[in-house]
């Protein structure tokens, strides 16, 4: 089937640099912020010398914890207190992690902020820091209970006793699965231009979700979520860091209050490893047993991470394979003197599809067994716990298709055997799963005098193609062509249904979300239109009996009016209307699946490993764009490959501080080190889960690529690397 | 950023002139402006030298000559280095960015300083930036550090890639200070850190490096630069060897072989290079020759891979050359 193919409707004001991001925009007499972070990863403030800073010139303010901003209130329950800081900036003078904000300074122009802030002296007691996860996941805790499903074990049977489950199976793997942590370094730090008027917030700031942004400013500065506007149209980069709220909003807008000027606050590249959120790092013990013809017998999924955020046992497990004994765990290291963590890409199932999908190729050795033979010995018709019936699942056409563009049937099962001059050569494969779901949300649908029609969600497009597949959707659902569309999203004054909704662009689900609510919401709009038609003074349908919406225009009574023509007649400024769409079929369980396939290439003398080919075959359902569908499956893998390559937050165990906090030493991958992606999508819409068919696809990418990674490594050097990244000095020896 | 004042120099005599005490001379800026920005260095004066003309890259029969303020990308896709000093060539193309190597100057790029992590954070102490106040690297994240030529006070790498192949190549370095001129081999330009890393090479006070000359050497056509390093681009080496063979009936006549990554300058292997002389070239004379390359190494806690990474590395640089 042909899929749909269009050019983001939005490339040509990036490129361009029209497209205004939060940090782009200059208010009048505006002035500027900038925070100052603690060198100690423990202790207290004892003093702070401020005198320099306060002499250097242009400086309007220096906030500390001794002149703290009055935050009103806390991050309102159940998410943002879980996946944010729940401390607000300069509380007190405790300080909890190194980088810590201690101070910000607010002055007339950035340069004199930043100066003034490299001359403030602030003394500490320091203690030794719990920055150790090394150490600390020796004593990990239960985790707390939250309310949240992330951090409860999950069990089958009930009674079940993994251990000797294990040792009753024919074959087993055991080992564990350590990733460090990792830092999201979208291209746009956090920002905030924020500024006030008659009681009322403006707040110019990057957000996944325009509405949850507005609502958390809210409840910390104690005012009504009517009171805060918060515009964020285009975001540069977010992966989850951007889907709750950080101190530098938080700090911009109570310094905008209390100077009663305009503050924009940029946080610096080092400032953004530690004043906003982290994936965790995991440590992850995989106990698998089998049957001697492959069949799965139980599966132990044990981890240890910083906090319930990173839950890779919950995300994963119980998704992928068919087992009779199941025990999946997490244990917590509660009180580190770490950053928050945060939600990351595939939060979870990054994590969880590398050690699973590591130990299934380790399976797959110990068996002698064909690696997509054992997946398929194991296949879920429906999931694992619930035994709920997936709604469409081609997960086997996925390893069918890949195998063959691959040509995986030429994979060496001996590994260690193939070279290619001075590079020994594996192909890895892996499973990705991702859960699909999505809201129920609200959209409005405006036509407009000029021909135009207007179709805005309080959602959020952080690169990944929000504004074009709205537009595309509005053009469909009202048979116009696409550039009469204008789509509007990334402000909390548009529409957006009520609970976890609120958070927009989060789970892979923006476009399965939203994309269903514009056919309801144009249904609605079309119907209000045709009313109008009937019924406003100057159209030439009032009274007409049968009148119908056809290919934007109306229709009846012997004549057709266009839609911009009839508004303009009856002297309208714009007919529109809500939908809401349907809530979500709960008979079936949802996910998107992909197949990949990846050969590296390993320097025989140097160890140096090198991507050499990627193939990954998607199921995730109805694709609307193919381009940005595969922009999102290209970068979702890179990520994926970027945590198995690369990418490391190195934590001084002694201090606390992060050793690497900056583009130059933390590493993410350039445009050598990567390969062309071919990306096949298998096109199944499911609309049991709505009717446009559409799954998630963002997060897909990334699930599995670092296993396919490593298994490939595996099959290039008979090396198995358990712990991330994979450098070359691993492969040395 | 620190205040300081500013004057652009259109001769070598105008930047001598205006070069005092704590004075910094800003060529391609891809440093200095760095390291002002972290406040690592905070220069009371900069002098500007994008207008001298220090150019030209020239060969004779004495060999090849390289103005100072020449820029690495245009020294890197020159024919007079490309063809006659692959190695040259190479470690300038697998140095840094694009837009780097499109700014940076040869002259800037030998005076570049450390990326240790600790130098570049004034949070931490570093006797290299702040003498005396102690070395983080040696019980800290010290996997890129050097095992060769450490001391107690310092375990920072040299970072240049052009320094290790202009080491192998035995290049000299021309420069003019209130003294007049002098000339100096590179390998006796670098100092070793002992007690004071902050000293880092014989520059004297507002000495600028005018150029650098490259003897002639015919055989360094047979010559390689292979850089190790985690990501493919814009990234340091963990280990690099710079190698040269003079390869006559299948017998090696002469070597060079350098190494950075692993060093606190740029670091010449004479013994594998008298190893490798009149062996056959091949592979067992290779692992024969690196066999001792990384004898003296002093290991830290999380660079222990590099003496075998060094050997490989100079194995890989060969074993191409013979390929």
């Amino acid at each position: 089937m042909a899929q749909p193919t269009m050019d983001r409707i939005d490339a040509r004001a990036k490129v361009t640099g029209a497209a205004k991001y939060a940090s782009d925009h200059n208010l009048p007499a505006m002035v500027y912020g900038h925070m100052v972070t603690s060198t100690i990863g423990n202790g207290r403030i004892v003093s702070m010398d401020l005198s320099a800073a306060r002499a250097a010139g242009g400086v309007i303010e220096i906030y500390t914890p001794g002149n703290r901003p009055a935050f009103r209130g806390t991050l309102p329950p159940p998410l943002a207190p879980v996946f944010a800081e729940a401390r607000h900036p300069l509380a007190d003078s405790e300080i909890h992690y190194y980088g810590q904000i201690v101070a910000m300074v607010v002055a007339e122009t950035i340069e004199q902020a930043r100066d003034a802030a490299a001359l403030i002296k602030v003394t500490y007691t320091a203690l030794p820091p719990k920055s150790s996860f090394e150490d600390a996941k020796q004593n990990p805790a239960d985790p707390p209970v939250t309310g949240l499903p992330l951090g409860q074990p999950i069990k089958k049977p009930q009674d079940v006793d993994i251990e000797t489950a294990l040792a009753a199976s024919q074959v087993r793997v055991e080992e564990t699965y350590d990733i460090p942590p990792r830092h999201h370094n979208m291209m746009e730090p956090h920002a905030a231009v924020a500024a006030w008027q008659n009681g009322k917030l403006t707040i110019y700031s990057g957000t996944q979700g325009p509405a949850a942004h507005a609502l958390e400013l809210a409840t910390v500065l104690g005012v009504q979520p009517a009171d805060v506007h918060v515009i964020s149209p285009y975001v540069g980069g977010a992966f989850g860091g951007k889907a709750f709220t950080w101190a530098p909003a938080l700090l911009a807008a109570a310094a905008a209050l209390a100077l009663a000027r305009p503050v924009k606050v940029v946080t610096s590249r080092e400032q953004l490893f530690t004043v906003t959120g982290h994936r965790a790092a995991s440590s992850q013990t995989f106990g698998l047993g089998t049957h001697r013809d492959g069949r799965l017998n139980a599966i132990k999924h044990h981890t240890t991470s910083q906090s319930i955020v990173e839950d890779p046992g919950y995300r994963t497990t119980p998704k992928y394979y068919l087992a009779p004994n199941v025990d999946i765990r997490l244990m917590v290291t509660p009180d580190m003197n770490l950053p928050t963590a945060t939600i990351m890409r595939a939060p979870g199932d990054e994590a969880g599809s590398f050690a699973l999908e590591s130990a299934m190729d380790e399976l797959a050795v110990r068996l002698g067994m064909d690696p997509i033979e054992l997946r398929m010995k194991n296949y879920l018709e429906s999931t694992l716990i619930e035994a709920k019936p997936y709604s469409s699942k081609h997960l086997d056409a996925c390893y069918r298709v890949g195998a063959e563009r691959f040509g995986w049937s030429r994979r060496s099962t001996q590994p260690a055997a193939v070279t290619d001059g001075d590079w020994q050569v594996g192909l890895g494969m892996s499973t990705a799963i991702l859960d699909s779901g999505r809201a129920s949300t609200t959209v409005r649908v405006t036509f407009r005098p000029n021909g135009t029609a207007t179709v805005g969600c309080a959602t959020s497009d952080a690169g990944t193609g929000m504004w074009t597949i709205m537009a595309m959707t509005g053009a469909r659902a009202l048979e116009v062509p696409v550039d009469r569309i204008r789509p509007a999203l990334g402000d909390s004054g548009l529409p957006v249904a009520g609970n976890n909704d609120i958070y927009g662009a989060v789970g892979s689900a923006a476009t399965s979300t939203v994309t269903p609510a514009i056919l309801v919401a144009a249904k609605e709009a079309i119907g209000k239109l045709v009313e109008h038609a009937t019924t406003a003074a100057g159209s030439p349908l009032v009274g007409a009996g049968d009148v119908r919406y056809d290919g934007g225009r109306l229709v009846g009574a012997g004549t057709s009016v266009g839609f911009g023509e009839l508004l303009t007649l009856t002297r309208t400024a714009e007919v529109g209307a809500q939908g809401t769409s349907a809530p979500l079929d709960e008979s079936h369980a949802y996910a998107s699946y992909a197949a990949h396939f990846c050969e590296v290439r390993v320097n025989r003398w140097t160890g140096d490993p090198r991507l050499g080919r990627f193939t990954t075959v998607v199921d995730a359902g109805a694709i609307l764009n193919a381009k940005t569908a595969r922009n999102q499956i290209t970068g979702g893998v890179l990520f994926g490959l970027a945590a198995a390559m690369f990418e490391e937050g190195k934590v001084e165990g002694a201090t606390g501080r992060i050793s690497n906090a900056n583009l130059a030493d933390y590493l993410l991958p350039v445009n050598a080190d990567t390969t062309e992606i071919d990306v096949h999508f298998l096109d199944h819409p499911d609309t049991r889960l709505s009717p446009t068919g559409a799954r998630g696809i963002g997060e897909l990418g990334t699930v599995g690529a670092a296993a396919a990674f490593a298994n490939a490594v595996y099959n290039a050097t008979g090396k198995r690397i358990r712990t991330l990244p994979i450098t070359p000095d691993k492969l040395l020896a | 950023m620190r205040p300081y004042t500013f004057a652009a120099a259109r001769s070598v005599g105008e930047a001598l002139e205006q070069a005092r005490d704590g004075s910094a001379y800003l060529a391609g800026g891809t440093t200095l402006v760095d390291l002002m920005k972290l406040e690592v260095i905070s220069p009371a004066h900069v002098v500007d030298i994008t207008a001298v003309p220090l150019r030209g890259i020239r060969a004779g029969a004495k060999g090849l000559s390289i103005g100072a303020m020449e820029r690495m990308a245009d020294v890197a896709g020159h024919d007079l280095v490309a063809g006659p000093y692959p190695m040259l060539a190479e470690a300038l193309r697998q140095s840094a960015s694009p837009q780097i190597r499109n700014m940076a100057t040869i002259g800037g790029n030998l005076l570049q300083r450390t990326r240790c992590g600790y130098f570049r954070d004034p949070a931490t102490p570093c006797n290299k930036r702040s003498p005396g106040s102690g070395c983080s690297a040696v019980d800290g994240h010290n996997r890129s550090h050097a095992v060769l030529g450490t001391s107690d006070a310092c375990v920072a790498t040299h970072p240049s890639d052009l320094a290790v192949a202009l080491i192998a190549l035995d290049a000299r370095l021309s420069l003019r200070g209130a003294g007049g001129e002098r000339s100096l081999r590179l390998a006796d330009f670098y100092r070793l850190p002992g007690s004071t890393p902050h000293q880092e090479n014989e520059l004297r006070p507002g000495e600028l490096i005018t150029g650098v000359a490259v003897p002639a050497l015919p055989w360094a056509r047979r010559s390689t630069y292979v850089k190790v390093r985690d990501r493919q681009s814009y990234d340091f080496a963990l280990c690099s060897a710079a190698v040269a063979v003079n390869v006559r009936g299948g017998v090696i006549g002469e070597a060079r072989v350098a190494a950075g990554g692993v060093g606190t300058r740029p670091w010449r292997l004479p013994a594998v290079e008298q190893a490798l002389k009149g062996k056959p070239m091949r592979l067992e004379t290779f692992q024969a020759a690196v066999e001792h390359a990384a004898d003296g190494s002093r290991l830290l806690s999380r660079n222990a891979f590099k003496p075998a990474l060094l050997r490989r590395t100079i194995v890989r640089a060969l074993v191409h050359l013979a390929g």
